[in-house]
């Protein structure tokens, strides 16, 4: 994630990437080959004095904490963009914000799923009221990344379990959609030898009566790439979404469907998916203009509470 | 306007690995017989008997397969081989599941295996000095051998192209070196060296800039009548492919990957100046011969 964050900055105009931090020694090696006028460090404190104006943490989840205290209080920068999760707690994710309203300015966690156009159709589709009452809905995030392993393994460890890897992104999607959630109760199994968390079921309850079930698993098969996607049932009818595609059918009327192509996907530069060029394009905006954006820790921090919330519901 | 120039047509091979860039959804109910190599050959050669003159894949297990079952099946006749390297796929989910090292000892012990005594030479080279030119020209061979391995010696390995995602990350890191040492190896080679991107109009402007000569290279870029994965935009790409001396660009996603019908996507491609072919991917007998005399008839 680092180098492509890397990459669609350099394509920013007014972004230099200027210089690149990584703990492995054959990394460091290689990148000082590859990269021209890029200082390579070894050490996160090597980045105090630089007067950098961004720092993008792309490191493991459960380093985020404290690679991101180390920059705060060692003032390297005060604009701080963290890939998902914020961190590996909520009570990290707690620490994190208040470092953040002490010494930061501009923060943003990397949440891409809310810059797919698909779903920001959706959520657009919400705003308007579209499909009146919200009953219920259904959300899933699953891949086939781990389908076949035998036992866990470091990088699954590093990932920080399926629902730091793959449910974040669609737990903030319902955040997002829906506001402020509660588990009610919540299944976590591992499907692999070694104690991995690989599959996880929970159901959601908001204030108003609306109810959710998550399904998350990253040994599915036939997900060659991770999908994300929700159904959403409504007075007026029911929505269906997902990377690809929003498909709106209310009550007794023809149903609509839009994908990628007709929602204006196109971005500066494609790297990945269009999402990350948006992404990193509204942070650095963002930060030059001086504004809040979203998701910003608080919000991002919401997400660590349910995940917390579902590994006690499920006794882990 | 089109330069009215017959083009080259390919089969391309995103079905016969489960993609689908209009919905994963749409991969899925395709079933798994597309990706099997077996069924996958055979629409490679009833594409090959309606008029197209080549395959274009990533070096996949399962593309090596297909390649093999058609040497096997049709050892006389040579397509013209269009390969894109790497299968990134693979390696990102051999990453997920293996990490990065994991991933380095892996790959080091397949080159090994190989028996390729110039890229284990080259490797262990590459490695001592951490030197990436050598190590890129170590990839190349291994993925060439892996080609000839499965389609023969004599095979018309026409192009090897870099795959976009090494193409865009190159081209955003101003990773010049990168382009002149694979353009250069590629000519000492004898194959044509090529270029998968999405950004079209940015490599155009950064190879001008880097004194790249496009007559040297192929281009391979989507290009469609809706725009789909167009970037920065449609237009854009448009202007730059007009700014060619001469027909370098395979055009890809035609039809934006299903979203157009074949006639309407034809009929865009038509109008465009300097595209030298197209690629077009099918996942039936019936719509492999439909679409290449379609294809045939309007642009070969």
């Amino acid at each position: 994630m680092g180098l492509l964050h890397a990459a669609i900055l350099n394509t920013l105009p007014n972004v230099e990437v200027n210089v690149l931090c990584d703990k492995g020694a054959l990394i460091r090696k290689f990148c000082k080959r590859v990269f021209d006028g890029v200082r390579v460090v070894d050490d996160l404190e090597k980045l105090s004095g630089l007067d950098l104006d961004v720092v993008y943490v792309t490191t493991p989840i459960p380093s985020h904490f404290i690679v991101t205290k180390t920059i705060y209080s060692n003032a390297i920068s005060r604009n701080v963009f963290i890939e998902k999760t914020l961190a590996s707690s909520y009570d990290e994710s707690k620490k994190i914000c208040e470092l953040a309203q002490s010494f930061g300015a501009i923060n943003m966690v990397g949440y891409m799923k809310r810059f797919a156009v698909t779903f920001r159709k959706a959520k657009d589709l919400l705003d308007q009221d579209a499909l009146g009452e919200l009953v219920s809905f259904d959300a899933y995030a699953y891949s086939s990344d781990f389908l076949g392993s035998e036992k866990s393994s470091k990088a699954s460890a590093s990932r920080g379990g399926v629902l730091r890897d793959l449910g974040a992104h669609v737990v903030d999607l319902a955040l997002w959609f829906f506001g402020d959630l509660e588990v009610d109760s919540a299944k976590l199994e591992s499907l692999v030898e070694g104690g991995s968390e690989d599959f996880a079921n929970f159901r959601v309850k908001k204030s108003d009566g609306l109810e959710g079930w998550f399904s998350v698993s990253w040994c599915k098969e036939n997900y060659r790439l991770p999908e994300f996607g929700l159904v959403i049932k409504g007075s007026e009818g029911f929505m269906r979404v997902n990377d690809d595609e929003v498909e709106l059918k209310l009550n007794d009327e023809k149903s609509s469907r839009w994908y990628r192509h007709d929602l204006n996907d196109n971005v500066g530069f494609l790297l990945g998916a269009p999402e990350y060029f948006r992404e990193d394009d509204y942070f650095i905006k963002s930060v030059l203009e001086n504004r809040n954006v979203e998701p910003g820790f608080h919000t991002a921090s919401k997400v660590d509470y349910i995940i917390d919330q579902v590994k006690s519901r499920a006794g882990k | 306007m089109g330069d009215g120039r017959k083009k080259i047509l390919l089969v391309g091979d995103n079905p016969f690995h489960g993609i689908s860039h209009l919905s994963q959804e749409q991969a899925r109910v395709r079933g798994k017989a597309m990706i099997y190599p077996e069924y996958a050959a055979n629409l490679v050669v009833t594409s090959l008997e309606n008029e197209a003159n080549g395959f274009m894949f990533s070096v996949s297990e399962t593309t090596l397969s297909i390649l093999q079952i058609l040497h096997e099946r049709e050892g006389d006749k040579r397509p013209g081989l269009y390969a894109l390297v790497p299968y990134a796929f693979e390696y990102v989910r051999l990453a997920t599941q293996l990490g990065t090292s994991g991933l380095a000892k892996k790959f080091a012990k397949q080159i090994m295996v190989s028996g390729n005594v110039r890229a284990i030479a080259m490797g262990l080279k590459g490695v001592i000095r951490m030197d990436p030119v050598t190590l890129l020209k170590t990839y190349l061979i291994y993925e060439i051998s892996r080609i000839k391995s499965s389609a023969g010696k004599q095979a018309n390995l026409e192009s090897l192209l870099l795959h976009e995602i090494i193409t865009d990350m190159g081209l955003a890191l101003n990773l010049d070196w990168l382009f002149k040492s694979y353009v250069d190896f590629m000519l000492k080679l004898g194959i044509k060296p090529g270029f998968d991107t999405r950004n079209f109009a940015y490599l155009v402007k950064k190879f001008n800039g880097w004194g790249i000569n496009f007559h040297d290279v192929i281009i391979a870029a989507p290009f469609n009548k809706v725009g789909f994965q167009m970037d920065p935009s449609k237009r854009e790409c448009e202007t730059a492919l007009a700014t060619l001396d001469e027909p370098n660009v395979i055009a890809i996603s035609i039809l934006a990957a299903g979203y157009l019908k074949p006639l309407e996507a034809i009929e865009y491609i038509e109008s465009l100046p300097n595209i030298k072919g197209v690629a077009v991917g099918v996942s039936k007998e019936q719509h492999a011969r439909e679409t290449f005399k379609l294809l045939k008839n309007r642009l070969g």
